[in-house]
C-alpha cells in the first residue's frame, strides 16, 4: 500500500490512503475533539467539532469527513479552529437544558467534556432549551430531548449498529428532532430496547432509567463480565454502586462476540440479581415437601444418586435430558455426551427446539 | 399542412394562467368559431413570454403584434377589430409607462428589445407540447450532432471553449464537470438535472421547463454521451405541476420519436430519463441532498468529497446541471463553443437568464449577455421603479445572496463582479426593493427563510441561522443593543467558515450584505429605535409620525378635525411643532411618502390638513415664560432652527437672545419662499408667539461684524449655531460676473427685501429670463421672475422626474406657463457691454448612474444652441456661509463648508459650548429638517448645562391630557386626495397672493376620513 506524506500541526506524519484527518491524528496521538463522530458507524460530518484548517480550503474542514491527500497541510489548534468550535459548542450548550445539578450523565458527558477543554466560561447566547416533555412511557430508557444536541449518533447505533431502524430525524432547522416515526414515543414504535442508543448518546438526552439516582458516574464500580442470558457469550460491564449492581453497560472495547451490543435482556434485565425470592443455593426438598437449602455437592450427590437408580431400576431410556439455550455451545455439547454416554441415552434435547 | 392566415400565440405560462390566459384562451376559440375564423386562425397555447407583469399576453403572427392585459370582455372588440376589420387593436397595446406611448410590437418595447435570447429563444414561439415544433427551431439537432459526429472529449472540449458556467449559482464550468465524471469509472453513471428551483422570487427554470421542456431533455442526452450514462433524473419540485406535466409530455414524445430510450438515432446509444419530484425542501436543491433525496431518503447534505463525479447518486458517478445549464448545451453543440463565448465578459461567457421581481415595472423573465449592467436591466429592461419611487438595491442569489446598492448600478453583472460587491449571481432570481424596503427586515426574512430550510443537520447553520434571526428579529422590533451588529458579523464569518453544505455556509450573506451597505439602518434601528423605511412596526405608532423628523402626531390631529375638534387639534401640533401653518404650506410632507393609505389609492393630503386646522381653529394663547435659569443663550439665525431653539429653551427657563443679520426674522422662510407661498403675516403670527415667550429677536445684527465672534462667546453661556445657507453655488462658466446674473437664493432675497421696488418697475428683472437648476428654490425663481412679467424658461441637466422640485411646484410652473427644458446644461453666458445678453447651452444624454441611482448627463457633441435672455439665474444649490466664525475658535467648518460636529453628537460642535444645527449643518434641507434640528439642540444643550451642575434631567411639564378619538369608517372606499383649492393660473401671474387658498370645512372633514388610523391598538 503507497504511503500519504502530509504534516498536522508542523509535524509530518505518515498515512495510509482513504484515512481521515482525524483517524491519523489520532493514530499519531494529536487530539481532535469530537461530537457526532462514532466508531463503526457512517461517517456524517453534522456537528463541525471537529473542524481543523486545511491549506488551500476555502472554509474549514470536518477532520471525521475529509481524507488525507498527499501534501496536505492541517492545522488543528489556530485560533480559527478554536472560535468556531467555541461558537459550535455555545450554539449547542444554549440550545438545550444542559443542567448539570441533575442530569444522569454528569461527569461522563462528551457535551460537558467540550465546554470545559475549550474553556467556556459561559455561552453568549440565552439559554434556550425547546421545552419537550420528559418521555417516561417505559421503564428502561428515559429520554429528554431537552439535552438533545441532535449529533444523530443515536439514529446511526439504530440503523446501522443494531438495524432496527427505529430512529430518525424529523423536523426543519431548530425545530428538528430525534425520535421514532410520527414522534412516536419508544414503547409505541418498533424498538426492541436494545440500548444501543442509551450507549450513543454523548450527553443525558438518553439515559438508562433503571439507573436513575442510584449512582454518580464517578462512583459506580465497572465489572467486565459475561452475560448469562444466552449462549452467545456477550461481554458486558456491570455498574456497581455500593456492592449493588445499578445499570449495565456494553463496551466495545471488549470486541467479540458483541463488539459492544447488548440485547434488552442483557441490558435491562438485572433486577433478578438482588431480588429477595433468587435462589441463591441448591434446594432440596423434603419428605414433608418443604424445599431445604443445601450446598452443591450435597446436591450434586442427591442428583447423581437419583439418575443411578432410576436407572437401575427402569433402564436408561426411562431418562431423558432437556438442555437450555441459555447454555453454550461446548455446555451442551457435554450435555448431550453425557446423556449418550454416562447416561446410555439418546433421550436429549434442547429447549430451542420448542 | 394546413395553412393559416394568422397565429395567436397566446401565453401559457404559469403567470399568465394566473392572471387569466386560460379563460381569455377559451373565449377567444368560442368567438372565433362564432365568426367562422376557426379554420383561418390557429391558436396556439405557448409557454412563458416572459413580461409577466403585463399577462395574460397574445402575439398575433404574421403582423408580430403584441397584445397585453387581455381581458376576457376584451375579445369581441380585438375580434372584430384585428380578425374581421384588421385593423389592430391600439387600446391593448403596450404603454410605455413614462412616455404613455403605445408600442404594437416587441422588437420595439424596451423590455424585450435589450434582451438576448439564447436559453430563452423559443419562448413564447412554439407549443411546448408539441416536439414538432420544437424540432422546426432547430431542435435535436445538436444532439444528433453529437451522437452521430462527436466522441465524448469532442462533446466535453466543446462545452469546456464557450465558458459555460452552472447556471445554478455557482458558477462552476460545466465543462469541467462533465470531464471530471467522463473520466470516473464505473459500470453506471448518472445525469442529474437540477429543476428544485427554491429562490423565493426566482422563477427562471419553470418558465423553461413550462417553455421549451425539450431543450433540457437534448442538453441531457448531450451529457449523457460525454460522460457515458444510460439514465437520467430530472428533479424537479412538486410545486411545479404544470412545468413537470409539460416536461412529462414532452419525455414521452421524445420517446416515441426516438430521442430517447434504446438506441437513439440508431447511433446503439441508450439514455432514459425520468422525474422525481421533490417535497419541497429547499436543501434538496444542494446536489448532495438532492441525490441522497432521490435515493429516498430524508434529504441532506453530505460531506465531500466524495464528488458526484466519483461518488454520486448510489454511490455512482454523477453529474448535476441546473435547467438553464442544460438548456444551452443544444445550441453550444449545434453552433459551436466560440459562438456562445462570443458574447459575456472575460470569464463570465455566454447570457444569463433572471427573474426580474420586485418593485419594478416589468416584472418578468429576462435574458441578458453576462455583462450587463445593473442599472440596463433595472431601468432599460425593468422600465424602473413604479409610484416614483427610488432605487435602493436589487437582491440577487436569493437567500444565498446580497445586495447591490443604488451606488452600484453601473455595475456589470457577472460572476465576478457580483462576487466582489458581496452578493452571488445564484441562480437568477432578481428582486428589486425601493425605498420603501428595511434592510434589516430583508436580512431578517432572508435569515428567517434559512432557518426554516436548514435541513437540521449541521450545528452552526441549525442553531447558529436560529440565533442571528433573533438578534435580527430583536433589532427589528426595537431590543437591539450595542454590539450586536459586531456580533452578527462574528457568527457570519464563523458559520460561512463551517457549515457542512452551501445552504448554511451562504445563509449570513444577506446579512454581511445588508450591513456593508447599510450599516447606518442597523444603527439607527438599535440607538435611535427608528426605521427609515418604515417598515418595523414595532418600532413605531403610525408611518405618518415616524416619517416625520419632528415626530407629529398626525394620527391624532386628523382624528380631531374629523371630530371637529380643532382647537385641541392645534394644540396637539404645537406640542412638537412652533410653526405648524408654515408647515401647512410648505413643508415636503416626507409622512405622505410612507403614508398606507397611498398603498391603496393616495396619500392623505397630511399637509393641507395641517393647514386647516391653522387657518380655522382658534390660536392657543402662549404665555410668557419667567426666565428660572442663570444660563443665558445666544442664538446666531432667526431661520427656524434657530427660532426653534430659542422656543424650546426659553420655555425651559432660559434668557436666550436671536442675533439676525437680517431686518426682519424667518430665515429662508422670509428671505427665500415667496410670499406666493407663504404669505408674510402667517409666519409672523408664529415667529410673535416665540417672542411672547420672552425670546429676544435682535434683527439687523451681524455676529462676527456688528458682534466681534469671541465677545458672542463670551457673553453667553452656550451657543446656538443655526445662520442656515443662503449664498448660492456657482455655475461654473464664463461669464458669471456679468449684470444680470443672479443666484437663486440672491434674486429671491433682493426681491424680498424691496418688494415694492420691483413691483413698481424700479428694480427689473426683464423680459426674457433663464433659471439654470431644478430645485424648489429654481421654482420659485422662476415664479417670482414670471410674476415680475418675465418670460421665463428652466433650464435643468435632466429628466423632471429626477428634479429634487416638489411635483406639485413644478406643475404650479407649469401652469403659470414657465416653460422647463430638460437635458439641458449651460456651458457660456454670454454678454454686450457687461450685461448678459444670452445663455449658451448643450443638450445632455443621460448616461452612467451616479451614487444617488440618477443617471449623470453627459453632453451631445454639436448639440450648442444659445438662447437670448435678460437675466440667468443660477440656483443650482446653497452653501453656508461661515466666515463669521472666527478661526481659532476651537469650531470647526469642514469640506462642505458646513459645521463639523462632535463624535456621535447630532448638534454639539468641536466646541465644548457652541452646538450648530441647520442647513448650516446639514446643507440645504427642508424647513422640518430644521425645525428637528432646533429641538435636538435645545434638548442637548440644556442636558449639557444640567449635567454640568450635577442636576437631574429635564421633566417636561405635564401636557393636557387630549382624549383622541377613534373613529373609522367601516369600509374603505377608493378615492384620491381632495384638490386643493388654487387660485386662478392667470390671475396669479399679476400678484403674489397665495396660490393655495385653504380646504373649506367638507374638504378638510372628507380628507380627514381617509386616514386609516395606522396608529389604532387593537
Amino acid at each position: 500500500m503507497n504511503k500519504i506524506l502530509i504534516t498536522i500541526d508542523g509535524r509530518q506524519l505518515e498515512a495510509k490512503p482513504g484515512q481521515t484527518i482525524l483517524e491519523v491524528a489520532k493514530e499519531n496521538g494529536i487530539y481532535i475533539p469530537t461530537l457526532c463522530y462514532y466508531a463503526a458507524t457512517r461517517v456524517v460530518g453534522a456537528c463541525r467539532v471537529c473542524v481543523v484548517e486545511v491549506e488551500n480550503s476555502r472554509t474549514l474542514v470536518a477532520s471525521c469527513a475529509m481524507p488525507v491527500s498527499p501534501g496536505m497541510v492541517v492545522k488543528t489548534d489556530t485560533p480559527r479552529v478554536r472560535e468556531s468550535q467555541k461558537l459550535v459548542v455555545e450554539l449547542l450548550w444554549s440550545a438545550g437544558d444542559h443542567n448539570c445539578l441533575v442530569c444522569e450523565s454528569n461527569g461522563q458527558c462528551e457535551l460537558q467534556d467540550l465546554i470545559y477543554w475549550l474553556k467556556i466560561e459561559k455561552p453568549r447566547f440565552k439559554i434556550e432549551a425547546p421545552g419537550y416533555p420528559l418521555e417516561k412511557t417505559n421503564t428502561m430508557i428515559q429520554r429528554d430531548l431537552n439535552k438533545c444536541v441532535l449529533c444523530g449518533r443515536c439514529i446511526r447505533a439504530c440503523n446501522e449498529i443494531q438495524v432496527n431502524e427505529v430512529l430518525d430525524f424529523f423536523e426543519r432547522g431548530s425545530k428538528m428532532k430525534v425520535g421514532p416515526a410520527f414522534d412516536a414515543d419508544y414503547i409505541d414504535s418498533n424498538c426492541v430496547f436494545c440500548g444501543a442508543c442509551v450507549d450513543a448518546c454523548p450527553t443525558g438526552a438518553i439515559v438508562n432509567k433503571q439507573s436513575r439516582f442510584e449512582g454518580r458516574p464517578w462512583d459506580l464500580q465497572k465489572i467486565r463480565t459475561t452475560c448469562g442470558y444466552c449462549g452467545v457469550g456477550c461481554q458486558m460491564d456491570l455498574n456497581v454502586y455500593d456492592g449493588k449492581v445499578v445499570k449495565v453497560t456494553g463496551n466495545k472495547e471488549y470486541g467479540t462476540p458483541n463488539q459492544g451490543s447488548l440485547c434488552v435482556k442483557g441490558r435491562f434485565g438485572m433486577e433478578f440479581i438482588h431480588h429477595p425470592s433468587r435462589l441463591k443455593t441448591p434446594l432440596i426438598k423434603q419428605a414433608n415437601g418443604e424445599f431445604k437449602e443445601a450446598d452443591w455437592d450435597e446436591a450434586y450427590d442427591f442428583i447423581a444418586g437419583k439418575l443411578k437408580s432410576i436407572k437401575k431400576k427402569h433402564g436408561a431410556d426411562s431418562l431423558a435430558g432437556l438442555s437450555s439455550a441459555r447454555c453454550t455451545n461446548e455446555e451442551n455439547y457435554l450435555f448431550q455426551k453425557f446423556m449418550r454416554t454416562v447416561i446410555g441415552t439418546n433421550n436429549v434435547d434442547h429447549c430451542a427446539r420448542l | 399542412m394546413k395553412i393559416y392566415r394568422s397565429h395567436l400565440l397566446i401565453c401559457g405560462g404559469t403567470g399568465c394562467h394566473a392572471s387569466g390566459s386560460l379563460a381569455v384562451k377559451k373565449v377567444l376559440v368560442e368567438e372565433l368559431d362564432k365568426r367562422g375564423l376557426a379554420e383561418e386562425i390557429k391558436i396556439v397555447e405557448t409557454g412563458c413570454n416572459g413580461f409577466c407583469a403585463q399577462g395574460p399576453i397574445m402575439v398575433v403572427y404574421p403582423e408580430g403584434i403584441v397584445y397585453m392585459q387581455i381581458k376576457t370582455e376584451d375579445v369581441p372588440e380585438l375580434v372584430e377589430e384585428h380578425f374581421v376589420k384588421g385593423r389592430p387593436l391600439a387600446r391593448l397595446f403596450y404603454k410605455e409607462p413614462t412616455t404613455e406611448e403605445k408600442i404594437p410590437t416587441m422588437q420595439e418595447i424596451p423590455f424585450f428589445a435589450h434582451q438576448e435570447l439564447r436559453v430563452l429563444r423559443n419562448r413564447g414561439l412554439i407549443d411546448p407540447e408539441n416536439i414538432e415544433e420544437y424540432i422546426a427551431r432547430d431542435g435535436y439537432a445538436g444532439m444528433a450532432k453529437a451522437l452521430t459526429e462527436m466522441s465524448a472529449d469532442d462533446i466535453v472540449k466543446e462545452v469546456l471553449a464557450s465558458g459555460l458556467r452552472g447556471r445554478g449559482g455557482a458558477g462552476f464550468p460545466t465543462g469541467m464537470k462533465w470531464q471530471f465524471a467522463s473520466r470516473s469509472m464505473g459500470d453506471m453513471k448518472y445525469v442529474l438535472c437540477n429543476a428544485d428551483e427554491g429562490d423565493p422570487g426566482a422563477f427562471m427554470d419553470r418558465s423553461v421547463l413550462e417553455a421549451d421542456p425539450h431543450s433540457v431533455i437534448e442538453g441531457m442526452v448531450i451529457a449523457a454521451k460525454a460522460i457515458g450514462s444510460p439514465q437520467g433524473y430530472i428533479y424537479c419540485r412538486a410545486e411545479y405541476p404544470l412545468a413537470i406535466h409539460r416536461m412529462n409530455i414532452a419525455l414521452d414524445q421524445a420517446r416515441e420519436f426516438g430521442l430517447i430510450g434504446k438506441n437513439i438515432l440508431d447511433t446503439g446509444f441508450n439514455f432514459d430519463i425520468e422525474i422525481y419530484q421533490g417535497a419541497g425542501a429547499f436543501v434538496c436543491g444542494e446536489e448532495t441532498a438532492l441525490m441522497t433525496s432521490i435515493e429516498g431518503k430524508r434529504g441532506m447534505p453530505r460531506p465531500r468529497p466524495p464528488f458526484p463525479a466519483i461518488s454520486g447518486l448510489w454511490g455512482k458517478p454523477s453529474i448535476l446541471n441546473n435547467v438553464e445549464t442544460l438548456a444551452n448545451i443544444g445550441q453550444i453543440i449545434l453552433r459551436g463553443g466560440a459562438w456562445y463565448a462570443s458574447v459575456g465578459t472575460e470569464k463570465s461567457k455566454g447570457t444569463k437568464v433572471f427573474a426580474l421581481t420586485g418593485d419594478v415595472n416589468n416584472v418578468g423573465l429576462v435574458e441578458v449577455p453576462m455583462g450587463t449592467t445593473l442599472g440596463t436591466i433595472v431601468y432599460e429592461i425593468g422600465g424602473g421603479i413604479p409610484g416614483g419611487k427610488r432605487f435602493k438595491a436589487a437582491q440577487l442569489g436569493g437567500p444565498s445572496g446580497g445586495m447591490i446598492p443604488v451606488q452600484h448600478l453601473n455595475a456589470p453583472i457577472d460572476y465576478e463582479k457580483v462576487a466582489e460587491l458581496g452578493a452571488i449571481m445564484g441562480s437568477g432570481g432578481m428582486i428589486v426593493l425601493n425605498e420603501d424596503k428595511c434592510a434589516v427586515d430583508m436580512a431578517r426574512f432572508f435569515m428567517d427563510f434559512c432557518q426554516d430550510e436548514s435541513c437540521g443537520k449541521c450545528t452552526p447553520c441549525r442553531e447558529g441561522t436560529k440565533r442571528m434571526l433573533d438578534l435580527l428579529t430583536n433589532i427589528c422590533s426595537g431590543k437591539g443593543k450595542e454590539g450586536d451588529i459586531e456580533l452578527l458579523e462574528g457568527m457570519a464569518a464563523l458559520i460561512k467558515d463551517s457549515a457542512l453544505c452551501g445552504l448554511g455556509q451562504t445563509a449570513p450573506n444577506p446579512v454581511l450584505s445588508t450591513i456593508r451597505y447599510f450599516r447606518n439602518e442597523y444603527e439607527t434601528h438599535i440607538r435611535d429605535k427608528r426605521c427609515s423605511a418604515v417598515v418595523c412596526s414595532a418600532l413605531f405608532k403610525s408611518p405618518c409620525q415616524h416619517t416625520c423628523p419632528v415626530g407629529m402626531d398626525v394620527p391624532s390631529y386628523i382624528a380631531l378635525i374629523r371630530a371637529g375638534r380643532l382647537e385641541d387639534a392645534y394644540k396637539v401640533m404645537m406640542r412638537t411643532n412652533p410653526f405648524p401653518s408654515v408647515c401647512g404650506r410648505v413643508c415636503d410632507h416626507k409622512c405622505q411618502s410612507k403614508c398606507r393609505r397611498g398603498m391603496l389609492d393616495e396619500a392623505v393630503a397630511i399637509k393641507f390638513l395641517k393647514r386647516f386646522i391653522s387657518d380655522n381653529a382658534p390660536r392657543p394663547k402662549i404665555e410668557p415664560v419667567p426666565v428660572t435659569r442663570k444660563e443665558k443663550i445666544g442664538v446666531v439665525g432667526a431661520g427656524p432652527a434657530g427660532l426653534t431653539a430659542a422656543r424650546d429653551l426659553a420655555k425651559r427657563g432660559y434668557k436666550v437672545d436671536v442675533f439676525e443679520e437680517l431686518p426682519t426674522p424667518g430665515g429662508m422662510l422670509a428671505w427665500g419662499i415667496p410670499s406666493y407661498r407663504l404669505p408674510r403675516e402667517i409666519l409672523n403670527r408664529e415667529i410673535d408667539d416665540i417672542r411672547q415667550l420672552g425670546v429676544d429677536i435682535r434683527c439687523n445684527v451681524r455676529v462676527g461684524k456688528d458682534i466681534p465672534f469671541d465677545k458672542f462667546l463670551k457673553e453667553y453661556d452656550y451657543v446656538y449655531l443655526a445662520p442656515g445657507a443662503h449664498k448660492s453655488q456657482r455655475l461654473g462658466v464664463e461669464g458669471e460676473k456679468l449684470k444680470g446674473v443672479y443666484g437663486g437664493v440672491e434674486f429671491l432675497r433682493a426681491f424680498n427685501m424691496n418688494e415694492a421696488a420691483w413691483l413698481k418697475g424700479e428694480r427689473k428683472i426683464g423680459s426674457r429670463v433663464a433659471v439654470v437648476g431644478g430645485g424648489n428654490s429654481a421654482i420659485d425663481a422662476a415664479r417670482t421672475a414670471a410674476r415680475l412679467g418675465a418670460d421665463v424658461t428652466i433650464l435643468y441637466r435632466r429628466l423632471r422626474a429626477d428634479m429634487p422640485a416638489a411635483e406639485e411646484e413644478i406643475v404650479a410652473a407649469e401652469h403659470e406657463g414657465i416653460k422647463i427644458e430638460y437635458l439641458v446644461a449651460p456651458t457660456k453666458l454670454v454678454g454686450e457691454g457687461g450685461k448678459v445678453t444670452g445663455i449658451s447651452c448643450e443638450r445632455m444624454i443621460l448616461g452612467d448612474f451616479d451614487s444617488s441611482g440618477r443617471r449623470r448627463p453627459a453632453p451631445v457633441k454639436g448639440s450648442e444652441f444659445t438662447l437670448s435672455v435678460d437675466a440667468v439665474i443660477a440656483a443650482i444649490g446653497q452653501t453656508p456661509d461661515l466666515s463669521f466664525v472666527s478661526e481659532g475658535s476651537g469650531v470647526k467648518v469642514n469640506r462642505w463648508s458646513c459645521f463639523d460636529l462632535d463624535g456621535l453628537s447630532k448638534s454639539k460642535t468641536l466646541h465644548e459650548k457652541v452646538y450648530a444645527g441647520g442647513d448650516a449643518v446639514t446643507g440645504p434641507d427642508t424647513v422640518i429638517g430644521a425645525i428637528a434640528a432646533g429641538h435636538r439642540a435645545a434638548e442637548d444643550i440644556d442636558q449639557a448645562i444640567r449635567t454640568a451642575n450635577g442636576e437631574p434631567p429635564y421633566a417636561a411639564p405635564p401636557t393636557e391630557n387630549i382624549v383622541i378619538p377613534f373613529e373609522i369608517d367601516e369600509e374603505t372606499q377608493e378615492r384620491p386626495q381632495a384638490a386643493m383649492p388654487e387660485l386662478d393660473a392667470h390671475e396669479r401671474r399679476k400678484s403674489f397672493i397665495e396660490v393655495e387658498l385653504g380646504y373649506s370645512s367638507e374638504e378638510a372633514f372628507k380628507e380627514a376620513c381617509r386616514c386609516l388610523r395606522c396608529d389604532a391598538e387593537i
